[in-house]
């Protein structure tokens, strides 16, 4: 389901995405097992990211990648590919789907209404398109993935009614 | 009403006021000169300045925000604002503390210091009430919620200041690739260009025409931003600056919208054009209400059209009274009389020019004497150069004692500062960081050089040109000073007072004593007589202390050196500081995926690190928690209990190497453990103390999902990866926490097999197929759920580990298929009761970073035949072998009908004197403690020396009221030590 949030130049959409948190050198088998599930390969560097029309692969860490299916999967498939991926000793694949949340930010004035919860830099020369970042916003830790023309910001899902309270209240002020 | 016009009350009084003016120059408008009572002597006290150096005309806005200590001078009025003066009773002309003032004559330098040192107890029971009661001037709100927020910039250029330095920066750097962020205090550019009329055109222009011309184009320009009604405040490392954005500048407050941005500011380089502070001169009575600051006086009428008094007397040392002289010729309004401190050699020709031509009494080589009058200035005397006194009927007095540049920010950022002999003030001589001053706030007075500084300073940005602009002034361009810090009185009364800290009531008199008494460092001198430390930090008078004070000590001022600008540059809000993060958003909070379900069914909620968690539920309104622990407790043991485990933390190990690695990092063994089955275990930190424990699920040698404490869930996760990232990188493992993929339930009792039957009724949850310690995936509806079966309460358990989608839905399916059983949901508080009467422990309550699993007597959790693990070394030292250490035992009062209190001391002697003289002898501390409705008395676990070796012998536990009660050390497992319950 997804719930808006929207003020003057800011929109603010939740989605419902599934994640697999994968650990790894990213190269050899990783990248083999990987991209038979995916079919991408695993970004060379660190807080980079590369896209298809049903998956975002992001790197976050020297052996820490993010992998968000943009289009749902039935469960047993998604359980499936998780466990395929395991299979191969030299990573490890942990479901996150249910534990995250995500919320597609966009508008001409989303980077100023971000700046009112967090000190992060969005100008495009630090934090240029297709990259991320882990950072805090609203004093929670979150991980933001720069599609160009919006971002895509999940957190732990524990946090979600207060991270949504704070996205209302800095739209309200 | 029109348009313009704005009523508002000052003391009760109504006064109308145009938009856009400050309290003070709508009183000014009003000719209300008497604004407040100083700090200390409660003198009459007017408007000094006109913008935030003023030390004087402090007020309380009452409103919602009972805004204390404003400063007239920069708050702007609103319809219906009620503004009252502070610091007196009963009104403002008739004020009883000025008896102080009458008592003056012993409040000298160090007063307090000196004073209230005896009789003993005096300062606890008498002086420290009275000066609390006494001190301070307004009234902080009682009931204030904020709305103030934090707004963070990442910016190229930062450029403070939007006068004509700031803008010509600007100007520069429009266009640019560089992204740039101009801070203007006031609510309009401009800053001298609008505050006087030392500039007559620019570019052959009107200033205001200019003015407008530019402020258009920075508009348009992509990179740059401008905030007005900001100041910044403080100066950090790393070019990180914070400032403050009046959002309510002449408006009601808001209790909807925020009143205060914070901005946070981090810039590669910052350009200073901060500009100036014109600084007084001390001479008799130079507080009384009418004497104000000449360029103040000047701001007045250019800026908000209020002339303060039309026949003012004008006292300077310097040449920028010029302009203001002028102004007041233009407007008709002729001065009183122009004293003048320089000889008539150095004074401009145009000075002279204008004073001859109109005719204006003219006094060079002179000084003011003092003023006199009571509630305001009446009479003004003036010492001509032949030493003769000259009375002068005036009410006001516009003094100009010279200019400071505005170095604050500049020595908050560590810039390092040099006295100019020319200019008589210290300037920007160093930067520390990448920091450029520009205009007056380097020293720099003359305007046509202000271009080429602009020019010169700025070119080594990329992208930038050389800008042109002609600048015609009024008067002469040159500035010219001559040195004077106090004139010489005629002190003929004991009342009358040469002030050279006006916000602190400090006179030049408490300097000179402060010397003689040996205070003669300026960071000491500053301390004792509290000069320059009031929220106004000196603006206007603490380099006329320096000169003074060089005087007296025959040293030039930059041998004394200046004392410390810290910030904040003005005082910020409190509330400002906190942004939202206050009331429900002073921390961020984490729930589980049940808690609407436990609101819903009157759960108390209990903070465990940023968790809610349910504490205890409250069956009926009137519950207390004791009444609803003791239900739940005993219903657990009678038939069933389910708690909302979800915070566990929780952490998915694998790789080649991960048994190796889990048997590093836990005290226990599992090489030797079955695939599928479970382990309670305990990790230690490299000193051998406990750190954390929790459950180790085997599914593999190559994998394992293990559990750890709600709060330690981060802590563990890190340690783990430090080890497997520094310390092992030659082990193939990784990790994964997945503490947020599972809401995990723990449902025990006699009766919880029945229910989990019903619920996932394709499962054989039989002992033989479902033993202690074992686990299992399971596919429900069309989701999986992991059950473990494991019990924190000594009963019969087990642990569902299920995706929080559907963790509600599973959660009610539970209840529904136990509508005959009696299923009760238990807290937190519930739990620590049951796992105590099992004697199990709680890391954090039975450890506290000092405990071994040995003081627990957990040794059977340490495999023995492991050639290592984390601690494991530290296990053998002598001090943690040695068998004096405290040990867990479990506590039971002699006579049951007494409770024990946690935390309390344990102690041999039955005996507790009623004076404590010497130190009692402690045996250790009660770590838990509970009634337990199951064994009908209270039972308490501690941690004693010799533990051990003390159970079966009676010893003592201390009560809050200094009592003792003597209970039986027994071993920590008071209910079903044979574990028949839990093995069932």
């Amino acid at each position: 389901m997804t719930r808006t949030f929207s003020g003057d130049g800011i929109y603010i959409a939740q989605r419902d995405f599934q994640q697999i948190l994968l650990r790894g050198k990213g190269d050899g088998r990783f990248a083999e097992t990987v991209n038979g599930e995916i079919s991408l390969l695993p970004p060379k560097d660190n807080l980079r990211m590369i896209s298809n029309e049903n998956y975002l692969f992001a790197k976050q860490s020297f052996d820490q990648w993010s992998l968000i299916c943009l289009k749902n999967k039935e469960e047993e498939a998604l359980s499936r590919m998780i466990n395929t991926m395991n299979s191969n000793d030299e990573l490890l694949a942990s479901d996150c789907s249910y534990g995250q949340v995500y919320f597609e930010f966009s508008g001409d004035k989303m980077k100023d209404y971000l700046n009112k919860l967090t000190h992060f830099d969005f100008r495009s020369k630090k934090f240029p398109p297709l990259t991320i970042a882990q950072t805090l916003i609203a004093r929670i830790d979150c991980t933001i993935y720069n599609l160009e023309d919006k971002y895509l910001i999940t957190c732990n899902k524990s946090y979600e009614d207060y991270f949504k309270k704070r996205l209302q209240d800095t739209i309200d002020l | 009403m029109t348009d313009n016009k704005i009523y508002f009350k000052f003391d009760g009084k109504r006064y109308g006021g145009n938009k856009g003016d400050t309290i003070a120059s709508a009183l000014l408008r009003n000719n209300v000169k008497l604004v407040g009572r100083s700090f200390k002597y409660h003198r009459p006290r007017g408007i000094y300045t006109c913008g935030i150096e003023e030390p004087n005309a402090l007020v309380q806005i009452i409103n919602e925000y009972n805004e204390p200590n404003v400063r007239a001078t920069v708050k702007k009025i609103y319809e219906g604002m009620v503004v009252k003066s502070q610091n007196r009773w009963p009104s403002l002309k008739t004020d009883f503390g000025s008896v102080n003032n009458l008592l003056s004559p012993i409040f000298s330098a160090g007063f307090y210091y000196k004073t209230f040192m005896g009789p003993k107890g005096f300062w606890k029971n008498l002086y420290e009430p009275l000066i609390r009661r006494t001190a301070g001037l307004g009234k902080p709100p009682r009931e204030f919620k904020s709305k103030s927020t934090h707004l963070h910039h990442n910016i190229d250029i930062l450029i403070v200041g939007g006068g004509l330095s700031g803008l010509l920066a600007a100007k520069k750097l429009a266009g640019t690739d560089k992204d740039v962020l101009l801070i203007e205090r006031e609510n309009e550019l401009g800053g001298i260009l609008k505050n006087s009329n030392k500039v007559k055109s620019v570019n052959d222009q009107k200033t205001s025409e200019w003015l407008e011309k530019t402020e258009r184009l920075l508009k348009n320009s992509a990179n740059i931003k401008i905030l007005k009604n900001t100041t910044v405040t403080t100066y950090n490392y790393s070019n990180h600056l914070t400032a403050i954005e009046d959002r309510s500048v002449g408006i009601e407050p808001d209790n909807k919208k925020s009143e205060l941005v914070l901005h946070k500011i981090r810039t590669e380089n910052t350009i200073l054009a901060n500009g100036h502070i014109e600084r007084f001169l001390s001479f008799r009575n130079n507080d009384l209400p009418g004497v104000m600051l000449a360029a103040s006086f000047e701001k007045y009428i250019q800026r908000y059209d209020v002339v303060p008094d039309n026949n003012p007397v004008i006292f300077t040392n310097n040449s920028s009274t010029f302009s203001l002289l002028k102004l007041l010729i233009d407007r008709k309004s002729m001065p009183k009389a122009y004293v003048d401190v320089r000889d008539l050699k150095k004074i401009e020709k145009e000075t002279l020019d204008l004073l001859e031509a109109y005719n204006i009494p003219f006094y060079p080589k002179s000084e003011i004497e003092g003023c006199d009058g009571n509630s305001g200035i009446k009479n003004i005397s003036v010492r001509t150069k032949k030493n003769k006194i000259i009375k002068i009927k005036a009410s006001m007095l516009c003094v100009s004692g010279g200019i400071n540049p505005d170095i604050h920010l500049f020595t908050q950022s560590k810039g390092l500062v040099k006295w100019d002999e020319k200019i008589l003030t210290f300037k920007p001589e160093k930067s520390f960081q990448k920091t450029i001053t520009l205009g007056s706030v380097s020293g720099n007075f003359i305007f046509k050089d202000i271009i080429d500084e602009v020019n010169k300073k700025l070119n080594f940005i990329d992208g930038v040109n050389d800008i042109d602009l002609k600048i015609e002034v009024n008067g002469s361009e040159e500035f010219n000073i001559k040195e004077i810090w106090e004139t010489k009185n005629n002190n003929n009364s004991l009342w009358s007072k040469s002030f050279i800290d006006l916000q602190n009531d400090v006179t030049t008199k408490d300097l000179t004593q402060a010397i003689r008494e040996g205070f003669d460092r300026i960071e000491h001198l500053k301390r004792f007589t509290t000069n320059s430390m009031g929220t106004d930090q000196g603006k206007i008078s603490s380099i006329n202390a320096l000169g003074i004070v060089s005087k007296l000590l025959k040293k030039s001022v930059s041998e004394v050196g200046t004392t410390t600008y810290r910030p904040p540059y003005n005082p910020v809000s409190f509330s400002a500081i906190a942004g939202r993060s206050t009331y429900e958003f002073y921390d961020p909070e984490r729930k589980t995926p049940i808690h609407p379900w436990h609101i819903k069914h009157n759960a108390v909620f209990e903070d465990v690190g940023q968790w809610k968690r349910p504490w205890y539920y409250k069956k009926y309104e009137n519950e207390t928690m004791n009444e609803a622990v003791q239900r739940e407790s005993k219903q657990v043991r009678d038939s069933a209990g389910i708690l909302d485990g979800s915070t566990l933390g929780k952490i998915e190990i694998k790789g080649k190497d991960a048994l190796e690695f889990v048997n590093m990092m836990y005290t226990n063994s599992f090489t030797k453990m079955k695939p599928m089955s479970a382990k309670y275990a305990l990790m230690l930190g490299e000193d051998g103390m406990v750190k954390d424990d929790g459950i180790v699920c085997k599914i593999n040698d190559n994998h394992f999902i293990t559990t750890t404490t709600s709060g330690g869930a981060a802590n563990v996760l890190s340690h783990m990866e430090e080890f497997a990232q520094t310390e092992w990188p030659n082990l193939n493992v990784y990790l994964n926490s997945i503490t947020e993929q599972f809401a995990t339930f723990n449902i025990s009792g006699p009766k919880s097999r029945i229910i989990l039957s019903r619920v996932f009724n394709n499962i054989d949850f039989s002992n033989h197929k479902f033993p202690y310690m074992t686990f299992n995936t399971f596919d429900y509806l069309n989701y999986k759920v992991r059950i473990l079966r494991a019990s924190f309460t000594g009963e019969q358990g087990y642990e569902i580990y299920v995706p929080p989608k559907y963790a509600l839905t599973l959660w009610e399916r539970i209840f529904y298929y136990s509508r005959d059983v009696d299923l009760v949901p238990y807290g937190t508080e519930t739990m620590h009761l049951l796992r105590a009467e099992k004697g199990y422990i709680i890391v954090g309550q039975e450890t506290d970073g000092t405990v071994t699993p040995l003081d627990l007597n957990l040794n059977w959790m340490i495999g023995k035949k492991k050639k290592d693990f984390i601690g494991k070394r530290s296990l053998t030292r002598s001090d943690i072998i040695k068998g004096d250490r405290k040990q867990l035992v479990g506590l039971v009062p002699v006579d049951k009908s007494y409770g024990i209190e946690e935390g309390q001391h344990v102690i041999e002697d039955k005996n507790i004197p009623s004076q404590i003289d010497k130190p009692i002898k402690m045996l250790g501390q009660v770590t838990s403690s509970y009634f337990s409705p199951t064994l009908n008395h209270s039972i308490a676990m501690a941690l004693i020396k010799e533990g051990n070796r003390k159970i079966g012998s009676q010893i003592y536990v201390s009560t809050s009221n200094m009592n003792v009660i003597p209970v039986e050390v027994v071993k920590p497992s008071f209910f079903d030590p044979e574990n028949k319950r839990l093995l069932s």
